[in-house]
């Protein structure tokens, strides 16, 4: 075997694998009929609203062109919105409203476009020139989120969101998705945004990881990305750790955002989330994830706990900073 | 999750059983070749024949040739002379060719060839020997004679082997007053036998006279006078001047009997010389030729059967499963990404006919213009399939300007695109500019490069003649890749990539948090 010492070394911190998260989590705990749940943002949505997991509000569901003649009046009570393919990926053919100009709209990066662009716009999405495989898609306009101040100083435009590693509704590990200008805004790591880890007892920021490096700064503000604490933080795993009765799907990347006034929110749900978040953590996935695995054979066949009791077993077993 | 962990090993293993199985029948039972260059030593006799024709006689030579009962096969076999007829016949055991012709004169020369192999030569039917002859009648002092010298070679002897020892040792005894008198005057090694013969017939063991030549690089070999028995199975040979049993590998028997080797009616001063000659021959045209002539060899029941233009797309169709066993190991293993498992293979087989330089030239240069006009029509917001279709309509025009453009230029050879590699870029590129959709630039020129990567090694490893040979020689190798497949759909461990990719999380204090 090629680096053998390498390899020993990484299974000995419990480092994950793609072969290994393939194999033994996505394909073992997530049922292929589960899918289009969380592939479907509309669907998501619904699904969490019934469930009482706080999603931003929806406004409205563009579905034909019909539908697009009376986008005016569906936008006219609200000041911002987003407007977002339904089961578009990697955040293209998102359209961010932040303001209205004398009957044009300013989207968040001060550009002034007209109602006919809008329109062509939502056409576009309903064609389906931003979804998988081309297929006919939907629009959804909902409220836009306001990112909290407290991330300005290590997050460059956008809006940061929180990724959260669920297994059998135990948060695995956390992490905080910062964009770059690299990432245009965006908080995709593939694209150049950067992941903080965060500990899942306190809620505080460890270190960051930027193309697969470590870092302890920001790239583009140069502040410290460790040490931050995050508000409402049991609030936002007993969210993540509810999205796994939603979907039964038993690994599961559950994105929230932090909204300045509604508080922690779920964004999106993820079948497949990214390795990256061991090296925002400085943690392996697999040590956590069997300890996860051993407490659950150990309960053997009584029923999940509540959230919290979940929640407070992950903090006990994965904390970072010790009171 | 354990049990199916352990039932795919035992797929996995019964798989790769079943494939060495299979491959180990071929070689050890069928003697199929291993590898196409393996040379099977060919034995060329060449006999001549020669005598002065009588005037005014018609002629008749008779000679005889090997039976061929065990052991060799016969490639070819021919009768060369001038203006006479031939003619074999087989009779008790033996093989005899016969030369006639009405009139000759002067010294006459006739040839026979024979090219045979020890390959295949293994199956035969079961032989059958003597069991049992009557005495023959003797004379007074020579019945006295026999019985005298019978009496004590039946006491020292226990079983028809150790008799017919015993026997050869005592006539070896020249000295022997019973010997003497039975052999008269002549003492050469032919009466000798004649004699061992005659005490055997009399004590009623069955036993016969065979005259065998050597295999070895020689000239002008005679036949050695060995004897034989059969015990029931099978033939026991004696060498009858020394007594020793068993007769060495390299001897072929000739003919059987007391009978003469030639036998020359109408002529005068008959002379037999036989020359001996080794040559190789390819053990793959060895079979087929032996096919040819409905001989049994390997050939028979494997995919040589097919015809020609079968074998050839199967001498490549085989290869696929190894090509995708290697994209299977890059991506799982090594952590190359590619566009699916089978995108690269495709485009190996596409290599095989622009060959690998104008292939990755074309495919380079053609995939870089699709996605670029991809690009430009991306302005444009036009939906995904007219842009793709537009995409694929110039690529193709893209294409047909290339070849023209070849062809101007002379360099028709590499350039004349045929309809598959054609097909296979325009899929390419559409896969890529999907690729590109979803995961953006970036990611396409890592998932192109891999592709290309993956492509020239299947390319490589897909035209290796001694792999396509033995793929297509021994099928049952494609079992154990299936084998290796399974085992790795549960190969859990990182990707070499990933050692690279995690190597940050190694630098760190390394301490294991509780």
């Amino acid at each position: 075997m090629i680096g053998w010492r390498t390899r020993k070394a990484l299974r000995k911190r419990g480092v994950m694998g793609i072969n290994r998260r393939n194999g033994d989590y996505v394909l073992r705990y997530n049922p292929r009929s589960q899918y289009p749940l969380v592939d479907d943002k509309i669907r998501t949505k619904e699904l969490a609203k019934r469930a009482g997991i706080v999603v931003p509000p929806l406004y409205g569901i563009i579905e034909s062109e019909h539908d697009i003649r009376d986008f005016a009046d569906l936008v006219e009570p609200h000041q911002d919105f987003v407007i977002k393919p339904s089961q578009g990926a990697g955040g293209d053919g998102i359209l961010v409203v932040g303001d209205r100009f004398e009957g044009y709209y300013r989207t968040t990066s001060g550009r002034i476009i007209n109602p006919e662009e809008v329109d062509f716009h939502l056409s576009g999405i309903l064609s389906g020139v931003y979804s998988l495989g081309g297929h006919r898609d939907r629009a959804l306009v909902e409220y836009r989120v306001r990112s909290t101040p407290l991330f300005d100083r290590i997050s460059f435009e956008g809006v940061p969101d929180l990724r959260i590693i669920v297994l059998r509704g135990y948060p695995v590990a956390a992490m905080l998705r910062l964009p770059t200008r690299q990432s245009q805004g965006k908080a995709n790591l593939h694209q150049g945004a950067i992941g903080v880890g965060v500990d899942l007892a306190s809620g505080i920021t460890v270190g960051g990881t930027w193309h697969n490096h470590k870092i302890d700064r920001h790239p583009d503000t140069g502040h410290a990305v460790s040490g931050l604490s995050i508000p409402d933080w049991n609030t936002c795993l007993e969210l993540a750790s509810r999205c796994y009765d939603l979907t039964g799907l038993g690994y599961l990347g559950v994105d929230l955002v932090m909204d300045a006034e509604h508080g922690p929110m779920m964004l999106e749900l993820n079948a497949r989330p990214g390795l990256n978040i061991q090296i925002a953590n400085d943690d392996g996935l697999i040590r956590r994830c069997e300890l996860i695995e051993q407490h659950l054979e150990e309960r053997g066949d009584h029923p999940l706990p509540e959230e919290w009791e979940r929640v407070k077993f992950c903090q006990r077993s994965f904390a970072v900073y010790l009171d | 999750m354990h049990s199916a962990k352990w039932h795919a090993r035992l797929l996995a293993l019964a798989l790769m059983l079943a494939g060495l199985g299979s491959i180990a029948y071929q070689v050890q039972v069928l003697n199929v070749p291993l590898s196409e260059s393996e040379k099977d030593p060919v034995w060329i006799i060449d006999a001549q024949i020669s005598f002065d024709a009588r005037p005014r006689f018609p002629i008749k030579v008779r000679m005889f040739v090997p039976p061929m009962e065990e052991g060799y096969t016969t490639l070819n076999e021919s009768f060369v002379s001038n203006n006479y007829g031939v003619h074999v016949n087989r009779e008790a055991g033996n093989r005899q060719v016969t030369w006639s012709a009405r009139r000759a004169e002067g010294r006459q020369y006739l040839y026979y060839r024979l090219m045979m192999t020890p390959r295949y030569g293994e199956d035969q039917p079961e032989p059958v020997g003597p069991q049992f002859r009557s005495a023959p009648k003797l004379d007074g002092a020579e019945e006295l004679a026999a019985k005298a010298l019978l009496k004590p070679i039946r006491e020292h002897s226990a079983d028809v082997e150790t008799f017919i020892s015993e026997t050869i040792k005592r006539v070896s005894d020249l000295d022997n007053d019973n010997v003497k008198l039975l052999l008269g005057q002549d003492t050469s090694e032919r009466n000798r036998v004649r004699l061992v013969d005659l005490l055997l017939a009399y004590a009623h063991i069955p036993a016969e006279p065979v005259h065998t030549l050597r295999l070895v690089e020689s000239q002008g070999q005679i036949p050695e006078l060995w004897l034989r028995t059969f015990n029931g199975e099978e033939w026991l040979y004696f060498n009858p001047m020394t007594g020793q049993q068993g007769m060495p590998d390299d001897r072929v028997v000739w003919w059987r009997g007391q009978g003469e080797l030639l036998t020359l009616e109408g002529g005068r001063n008959p002379e037999v010389s036989f020359s001996f000659h080794e040559n190789e021959m390819g053990a793959l045209e060895m079979a087929q030729s032996l096919n040819q002539r409905n001989q049994r060899s390997f050939i028979d029941a494997s995919l040589y059967e097919l015809p020609l233009p079968s074998q050839h797309l199967y001498k490549v169709v085989l290869m696929i499963p190894l090509g995708v066993l290697l994209v299977l190991l890059l991506r799982s293993w090594v952590g190359v990404e590619t566009l699916g498992t089978f995108t690269p293979v495709l485009i190996a087989l596409a290599f095989r006919e622009t060959q690998l330089f104008w292939g990755i030239l074309l495919f380079v240069t053609i995939t870089a213009f699709g996605l670029l006009l991809r690009g430009y029509l991306e302005h444009l917001r036009l939906q995904l399939l007219s842009r793709l279709s537009v995409v694929l309509t110039f690529v193709v025009v893209l294409m047909a300007l290339v070849s023209l453009l070849g062809y101007k230029l002379g360099i028709s050879t590499g350039l004349s695109v045929a309809l598959f590699p054609m097909v296979i870029l325009t899929m390419v590129i559409e896969r890529l500019s999907i690729v590109w959709e979803e995961r953006g630039a970036n990611h396409v020129i890592k998932v192109g490069l891999g592709t290309l990567l993956g492509a020239v090694l299947c390319h490589f490893l897909m035209i290796q003649p001694f792999l396509s040979y033995f793929f297509f020689t021994f099928p049952g190798v494609l079992l154990c890749l299936a084998a290796v497949m399974v085992l790795m759909g549960h190969y859990r461990g990182y990707r070499l990539t990933e050692l690279v990719r995690f190597r940050d999380l190694l630098n760190s204090k390394g301490e294991t948090r509780p």
